[in-house]
């Protein structure tokens, strides 16, 4: 049996007063931005940490609190793209500007690294979430003209956004990559190198993780990428996952997204708890994290904390 | 019913006046009587009523002055909804996005109050826009119904209803808003049998307004929906949909979104002509209903007065063309 550790994958809805406050200061349009007070950013970060660890998480997110775009927020801190009009995030009721790449990708100014200074100062065990392959997606290249080129690229960036990020502190990185299952297999040796890039110099312990399908189109190549965690969406794709699993068999740690996060449906707690020892039985890895499938700001705040609370309770006891 | 060439028409929302606005919150705050609140709302539709007769549209609605919202507004009001908080749509915009925790029933009437009410204060026709039961099941959480089908289609029932009270009190155009349908077309057979039960029975010209996604996914599809009259957003995407509905014989009439409702700029009159000569490489003149791509809610009062003025003014100016 592994060591479970429940964590989270990402976003957390804003505390409704932050939410409030960000609309005073931001407004409502697609220009929005600037004047967000750090002390009163800290207090929001601080709220949803806490919603987490009442809750049981152990490893933990800082919610993504200021990210407008969801993943492609990045792409507003990186000199070279420039934000467009509004599109749907995958198959969600939710909305991001398309960052459109005018030039040659640079990172000019941190991207994370002080919202995760913020969250590090207040919890240690803290992820700190970067995207590649799926920014390079969601984006519209104006300027590379090929794939491998853009990705590589946003590699070296998060590369030097990840060796920042460590020196505050961090011992987690995870890069979000839902749309690698909608991949074609060459992108997926693009990404095996981009991995590499994104790794070089940098001491943490790396996840990638996968959300809103089965993971049937990154089998078996993703077992060849260098990472410690893949992290699967075992709501959306449970039976085809283990199958997977089952198949291919799997070296790596194992981050189970065994609770659906995008509805306030609560699942029933002995049912999780089945699922996660049937994925143990497959994994070996010394440890299994598990978390909702996907981020929680698909929820309303009072049920991202309820959905947390069946997860860690469904597997509570399973350490003793 | 009695039509005039290019009809000029609204979808359905038109920006709360500042003190409605402000009143709102009072109410909210409880500092305001229930009985105020009906007489603030009531003023306000006559206002925006009389804005959108001088801006010269022909079939109007009440610029769904009391509703807040096309998805919880009408939760609220049907058994079976709950509304937990909010969730994001996108930078910093929510709405509260309800669940179905029980079997949907029908509970208040939706829009029959709003439709007499506005009946008594204009000669104009009147469109009633409500929400298609797939766009509020998309857009609501489902804890009770074992599948988004099942939940869809006891919507339906509710929602063919209210269709039929409307009717009952004279409305003879009603507008299904379903932006929903075209963000799912793999699930297109489901919106389809919920636009058939929805207007079962229902003796009136149905509309069906869609806005966002890829229309090219549920075309020609859409044309087998047992409505009149589909209307689209084009201006949105700069008209560069209107190739993908001359591939195949538009046999419906077409409610042509012809200004944007995302920018502030008022396109001139001749602008308008020219967007809206597109919609006849769809369809013949005589099938184009004329309007804006959406509501105009987001929009400043004096910005939306203008544009629907310019927007009317162009077709009347095309229409006298056309007629010679």
């Amino acid at each position: 049996m592994s060591r479970v550790i429940p964590t989270t994958v990402g976003s957390y809805p804003r505390p409704p007063w932050f939410r409030e406050y960000l609309r005073k200061v931001e407004g409502l349009q697609k220009e929005g931005g600037g004047g967000i007070d750090e002390a009163t950013y800290a207090k929001a970060v601080a709220e949803v940490i806490r919603e987490q660890r009442d809750a049981g998480v152990k490893v933990f997110t800082d919610g993504q609190l200021l990210w407008h775009d969801l993943l492609c927020y990045l792409a507003t801190r990186i000199d070279g793209f420039e934000m467009n009009g509004l599109v749907r995030y995958f198959d969600n009721n939710l909305y991001y500007r398309i960052p459109k790449v005018k030039a040659r990708l640079e990172r000019k100014r941190n991207i994370i690294v002080d919202e995760f200074r913020v969250a590090y100062s207040i919890e240690r065990e803290m992820k700190a979430v970067l995207s590649c392959f799926t920014l390079a997606t969601l984006s519209e290249d104006e300027f590379y003209g090929n794939k491998a080129d853009l990705v590589m690229d946003i590699a070296h960036i998060m590369n030097q956004e990840a060796k920042e990020l460590v020196k505050r502190g961090a011992k987690y990185i995870q890069i979000d990559e839902p749309s690698l299952l909608y991949a074609e297999k060459e992108d997926l040796s693009i990404m095996k190198d981009a991995i590499e890039v994104i790794r070089q110099d940098v001491d943490a312990k790396f996840f990638l993780v996968t959300y809103f399908s089965d993971a049937e189109r990154i089998f078996p190549e993703v077992l060849d990428f260098n990472v410690d965690v893949i992290g699967l969406d075992f709501v959306e794709g449970y039976e085809k996952n283990l199958d997977l699993l089952r198949e291919y068999g799997v070296d790596k740690e194992i981050q189970a997204g065994v609770v659906d996060g995008r509805t306030t449906k609560m699942e029933d707690e002995e049912q999780v708890r089945r699922k996660v020892e049937a994925i143990d039985e497959i994994v070996d890895g010394e440890t299994l994290y598990v978390s909702p499938n996907t981020g929680l700001e698909f929820l309303p705040y009072s049920k991202a904390s309820e959905k947390l609370k069946v997860l860690c309770r469904s597997v509570g006891d399973i350490n003793e | 019913m009695n039509r005039r060439l290019l009809p000029t028409t609204v979808v359905g929302s038109y920006p709360k006046p500042n003190w409605l606005r402000r009143l709102i919150r009072e109410y909210e705050k409880g500092e305001i009587s229930d009985k105020v609140m009906r007489r603030a709302y009531d003023d306000a539709v006559k206002a925006v009523v009389k804005e959108q007769e001088l801006a010269g549209v022909d079939i109007l609605w009440d610029g769904e002055m009391r509703r807040d919202e096309m998805t919880s507004y009408f939760a609220r009001r049907i058994e079976g909804f709950t509304i937990y908080g909010e969730v994001r749509v996108w930078g910093n915009n929510y709405y509260p996005k309800p669940a179905i925790v029980d079997e949907l029933r029908y509970k208040d009437e939706l829009a029959v109050s709003d439709y007499k009410f506005l009946r008594k204060i204009t000669d104009h026709e009147i469109k009633v826009p409500i929400t298609g039961p797939y766009t509020l099941v998309d857009w609501s959480f489902n804890e009770y119904y074992r599948t988004r089908e099942e939940a869809v289609y006891a919507l339906a029932e509710v929602i063919n209803q209210e269709l039929r009270r409307l009717v009952d009190e004279g409305a003879n155009y009603i507008q299904i808003d379903d932006p929903a349908v075209p963000t799912h077309p793999e699930e297109i057979e489901v919106a389809k049998n919920s636009i058939e039960i929805v207007t079962r029975g229902v003796n009136a010209y149905i509309g069906m307004h869609m806005c966002y996604g890829d229309y090219s996914k549920i075309y020609p599809e859409i044309l087998e929906f047992n409505v009149d009259q589909i209307d689209l957003e084009f201006a949105n995407r700069g008209f560069k949909d209107v190739e993908i509905f001359k591939e195949y014989e538009f046999t419906k009439d077409l409610g042509f979104g012809c200004i944007d409702v995302h920018t502030r700029r008022i396109e001139s009159v001749e602008e308008i002509k020219d967007n809206i000569r597109k919609a006849f490489s769809i369809v013949e003149p005589k099938r184009v209903y004329v309007d804006p791509d959406c509501g105009l809610k987001l929009l400043p009062s004096e910005v939306a007065f203008e544009k629907l003025r310019n927007m009317c003014q162009a077709a009347r100016e095309l229409r006298e063309e056309l007629e010679g």
